[in-house]
């Protein structure tokens, strides 16, 4: 039979240990490591073993994936002191500063106002979620065609207002700035659906009563609806940092599968691709997406700070 | 100083008539208590009076100025929400401030800290300042939420069944403290409930209503001793007033066990001749008295005891009923005792509620 080890500390007696996997406990029970098993073991082969794969294989060098060998830090020198890593690395940071805030207000502004101002909320909903379920490289053959200088539709819209045309895509100096644009597009589903979300949620007594005290709508925006959607902005604009961070599908599609005119429009991670797959330096690759994983994971902790900082 | 005149409201989107005409006068000062089952239309005349919605005809007039096309803003209105729907993310001072920091009734910083701080000396929440909504109680909440409704001194409060998120006890004791503040500010207060312990306790005037319909609008005990009509009988009191159906036969109310003689009724209190063949009959539990010789024998099936009362439980008439008698009188179950009633304080009416006696 069975004691509790309450009784067994009191007699002193210690006679069979308890079967620590038999016994029943309310906040301790081993068994469940067996089934977190399965998971585990998942996470350790395609999550956790390509990552540590990754920062040992950025520390060697070889010609082929089968002859590595260490190299120490050799990678990091020869990628911080590559033009064209800076390049890249100077491409995505003004990529991301400029598509995480433009592209927040803008869906910002679209939500608010398919939530107040519309009646047929879902079907608004459904015509701006729809881009989000289509592959970017589609949307991105769409926009080659809405861009192009000559027959773009982009293009033909500005000359109305005398201005153009504008040189989207072949042009180096407005490869960025064309990029931009598509990916300030392209991530404005998700946002709006999100913030929709969060709107949502937010009690409808609060305008009820700002209304009766004479708030503007403005103010009403200011003072409830900003401060009540600061988790949902905090959490969007983390995920849209780190989304930007890794662009690559935007640029591949736009410029037909290069980096754009004469390679104007390298990201890192496009950097990192041609490292690997064209000039077949592996180490390098690796030890430029260590830098970049560094990089966001620097300016992830610095957003989380200054923004916890302005919603208090 | 509020009157509402021929108020009616149809929902537009399932065509429900939450009410159907409504002729009401409130006083200047007064404490006034819409009161009824749910669904009855108190909530949507509250609505109605704040300007969250409009009306489908009639017209409601703040001192002689008709309100019903005027933003909520402009109305000079106070509204608590039932959950008070205090701003989560300010402080209890930054909650009080706000309708002073909004809208055309901006004022200088300062001077709303002034204002505010007046008022949260008068509610006593002076000490909650700086906490935040989320760390309070029901209670405090509630007295924040008031507090936020008369900064900008408003002419009307309205109070949207402001005691029901609380517990039973707090119910007590914030029911005083709201009827101590408004007339300490002298603000003309409408409140919503559905509770008529809480309206009696707290009102200068009670509106009972039923159906879209103003049943009776009168003072507090008038609704317990005057009911206007059957439905307010039977609202009003607990344990609910017994109800018998019974036949005019020549002098007599008849019913299977007892009757009523016509002429034993107070005759001032006959409001109308008895020319009907069918009328109700409501008898309150306490106008039951055990006596002898009776009018009625019945035999006990239950009896409660509540504090200094016994409710008693027999079936008579057909009709299962309660007497309220005193803890001294020994009745006991299964007992065969014999009833009298007080036919000065029974109610007779007509079969569609109308009263008579």
């Amino acid at each position: 039979m069975e004691e509790n080890s309450f009784v067994k500390d009191m007699t002193k007696q210690e006679p069979s240990k308890p079967k620590r996997w038999q016994n029943y406990s309310a906040e301790n029970s081993p068994q469940a490591w067996l089934y977190l098993l399965p998971a585990l073991i998942i996470i350790g082969v395609f999550n956790v073993f390509p990552l540590i794969r990754t920062f040992i294989m950025s520390m060697q060098t070889g010609k082929t994936l089968n002859s590595m060998h260490f190299g120490g830090f050799k990678n990091f020198e020869i990628i911080l002191r590559d033009p064209k890593f800076h390049i890249a690395i100077f491409n995505t940071v003004t990529y991301a500063i400029v598509v995480v805030p433009v592209g927040l207000i803008i869906s910002m502004l679209i939500a608010t106002t398919i939530y107040t101002k519309i009646k047929n909320k879902t079907v608004f909903e459904t015509i701006f979620f729809i881009p989000y379920l289509t592959s970017v490289i589609a949307i991105g053959i769409v926009f080659r065609y809405l861009f192009n200088g000559d027959y773009g539709f982009i293009n033909y819209f500005l000359s109305w207002f005398g201005i153009g045309p504008i040189n989207f895509l072949d042009d180096p100096n407005m490869s960025i700035t064309t990029l931009i644009i598509f990916g300030i597009w392209s991530g404005l589903a998700f946002n709006i659906i999100i913030l929709l979300s969060g709107l949502r949620n937010i009690n409808e007594n609060y305008y009820k009563v700002a209304d009766m005290f004479g708030a503007t709508k403005m103010e009403q925006f200011k003072r409830i609806t900003l401060p009540q959607m600061i988790p949902i902005i905090t959490f969007l604009s983390m995920v849209n940092f780190i989304n930007a961070f890794k662009v690559y599908a935007q640029v591949y599609s736009l410029f037909g599968g290069k980096a754009g005119i004469a390679n104007s429009a390298t990201t890192g991670v496009f950097y990192i691709f041609n490292k690997f797959y064209v000039d077949f330096k592996y180490g390098q690759g690796m030890a430029a997406a260590v830098i970049l994983f560094l990089l966001i994971l620097t300016f992830t902790f610095i957003q989380n700070f200054v923004l916890k900082r302005i919603s208090r | 100083m509020i009157s509402i005149a021929n108020l009616r409201k149809v929902y537009e989107d399932n065509g429900y008539e939450a009410l159907k005409s409504i002729d009401l006068n409130i006083k200047e000062g007064d404490l006034v208590c819409l009161l009824g089952p749910s669904g009855c239309g108190k909530t949507t005349i509250l609505n109605l009076l704040a300007g969250l919605l409009d009306p489908t005809s009639g017209d409601i007039k703040f001192d002689n100025v008709s309100v019903v096309n005027k933003h909520p803003k402009d109305r000079n209105i106070g509204l608590v929400f039932q959950n008070y729907a205090l701003y989560p993310h300010m402080t209890v001072m930054e909650n009080v401030m706000f309708p002073l920091t909004v809208g055309n009734k901006k004022t200088k910083k300062s001077k709303a800290k002034e204002i505010a701080q007046k008022y949260m000396k008068i509610t006593n929440i002076t000490e909650l300042a700086d906490k935040k909504p989320g760390n309070m109680s029901g209670g405090q909440q509630q007295r924040v939420a008031i507090t936020r409704a008369l900064v900008q001194n408003p002419k009307v409060l309205l109070l949207d069944e402001p005691l029901s998120n609380l517990d039973a006890r707090l119910r007590l004791k914030i029911r005083e403290e709201i009827r101590r503040l408004v007339k300490e500010i002298g603000i003309t207060t409408i409140f919503v409930t559905h509770d008529q312990e809480e309206a009696l306790s707290i009102s200068d005037k009670i509106v009972i209503m039923d159906q879209g319909i103003v049943q009776q609008y009168d003072i507090p005990q008038n609704l317990y001793l005057e009911p206007a009509n059957l439905f307010v009988a039977k609202f009003m009191g607990n344990p609910i007033i017994n109800i018998f159906e019974m036949k005019k036969e020549e002098d007599y109310l008849k019913g299977s066990d007892f009757s009523i003689k016509l002429d034993k009724l107070d005759k001032t209190r006959v409001k109308d001749d008895f020319n009907k063949s069918k009328y109700i009959v409501g008898i309150r539990p306490e106008y039951f008295k055990l006596t002898t010789p009776s009018l009625f024998n019945a035999e006990i099936e239950t009896v409660e005891l509540i504090g200094k009362d016994r409710i008693v439980n027999f079936t008579i008439n057909g009709e299962h009923s309660k007497a309220i008698t005193d803890i001294n009188d020994k009745v006991k179950e299964n007992e065969i005792v014999g009833f009298d009633i007080e036919y000065d304080k029974i109610y007779i009416f007509e079969e569609d509620g109308r009263r008579v006696y």
